[in-house]
């Protein structure tokens, strides 16, 4: 999850005058990065309302929380861990979602998957989308937007151990279903 | 989405943005927060100049009364069943709060005499901003009436707006 530096300098001059109050500053932080936060709260959601109104929330957390910002961390991870936590708040209070899962994380140790053959991009989202949800959210966090297993664990609140063994399960799941076609 | 092709699932479009705007629903909610701020910091950590900025948010409200007054007379009023663009939100929006906030547009009157114009206008500018927000947002509602998210923002807007506004009133109070 690296950036320019120009882009993480830019970033920083927003962020500064942000915290200041420059609500016009924080705009265009939103503007940089509402598709990725959007996208990452569609995939955990799967419902294009509810990725909005956590969207919108996180925005406004960010915003309240802005004195906190270390300026050394990344913004826009920062700006994920608000996201992911939003959702999970949504989450709670709707149904119970703990799932259980025996660790072994020796044996779960590489981030990309690579599938044997390619497939289309709606193929694949619709075959994410069908994944369980603890299985999913560990795919999307380290699948798909490149984060490490300690970095996605901390902001799901799971053992690492955990995560990696929702990614090797996703993993699985994910291809079992992509031969058999995902309706 | 798009149809491409894709191997890995790193491959994957990170970006996917939204069908709407965000932002208005957003800027409401940090212009009542930055109008909270400057009317509602405890005593102990209040700078110095807050205490006429609370003086000053109540001379902002007359401002805002005008404006939200000439606001609803065009728009029919919130609460006010009048036909076209302004229905679906006077659907959501119950008379009583609108009663509520010209209750607190009275209530601040009382307060305006020897304000700073410095702090009224930056206070002013805040409430005016989540106004022109919250006339966004019906504005969308009123080309997309069963719009849920949009009923439900209208709803958080005008509570925020409620709360803004209590705030400014407050925060003369906690003065004396």
């Amino acid at each position: 999850m690296t950036k320019p530096d120009t882009v993480v300098e830019f970033d920083r001059a927003l962020i500064e005058r942000a915290r200041r109050g420059d609500s016009r500053a924080f705009e265009r932080l939103y503007r940089e990065h509402v598709g990725r936060l959007h996208g990452l709260c569609l995939r955990m959601t799967r419902n294009p309302d509810q990725a909005a109104d956590c969207v919108q929330d996180a925005f406004i957390k960010a915003w309240k929380a802005l004195p906190k910002f270390e300026e050394r961390a990344s913004f826009s991870t920062w700006l994920h861990r608000i996201a992911v936590n939003t959702v999970l708040e949504k989450r709670r209070g709707s149904v119970a979602t703990a799932e259980m899962l025996v660790e072994d994380p020796t044996e779960y140790e590489e981030p990309v998957m690579v599938l044997d053959t390619p497939v289309e991009e709606e193929e694949l989202e619709a075959a994410i989308q069908s994944l369980p949800q603890g299985a999913r959210d560990a795919l999307v966090l380290c699948g798909v937007y490149g984060y490490e297993h300690s970095e996605a664990a901390s902001m799901l609140g799971i053992a690492v151990g955990t995560c990696k063994a929702q990614l090797h399960r996703a993993r699985g799941l994910l291809k079992e279903r992509l031969e058999r076609g995902v309706r | 989405m798009n149809s491409r092709k894709v191997q890995r699932i790193d491959e994957l479009a990170r970006d996917l943005p939204p069908a709407r705007d965000l932002w208005p629903g957003i800027a409401a909610a940090i212009e009542a927060d930055n109008v909270t701020a400057r009317a509602g910091v405890p005593a102990a950590r209040r700078p110095r100049w807050l205490p006429a900025a609370g003086m000053a948010a109540a001379v902002a409200l007359v401002a805002l009364g005008v404006l939200i007054g000439q606001y609803t007379s065009k728009q029919s009023g919130i609460g006010v069943v009048d036909g076209g663009q302004s229905v679906a939100a006077s659907a959501i929006i119950p008379a009583t709060y609108r009663k509520q906030r010209d209750e607190l547009l009275v209530a601040v009157k009382q307060k305006l005499a020897g304000m700073p114009p410095a702090e009224r206008d930056k206070v002013a500018g805040s409430l005016a901003t989540l106004q022109r927000s919250i006339q966004e947002i019906e504005a969308a509602l009123g080309k997309d009436p069963a719009n849920a998210l949009l009923q439900e923002l209208l709803v958080n807007s005008c509570q925020e707006e409620m709360r803004a506004l209590t705030a400014v009133r407050d925060s003369g109070r906690q003065e004396t």
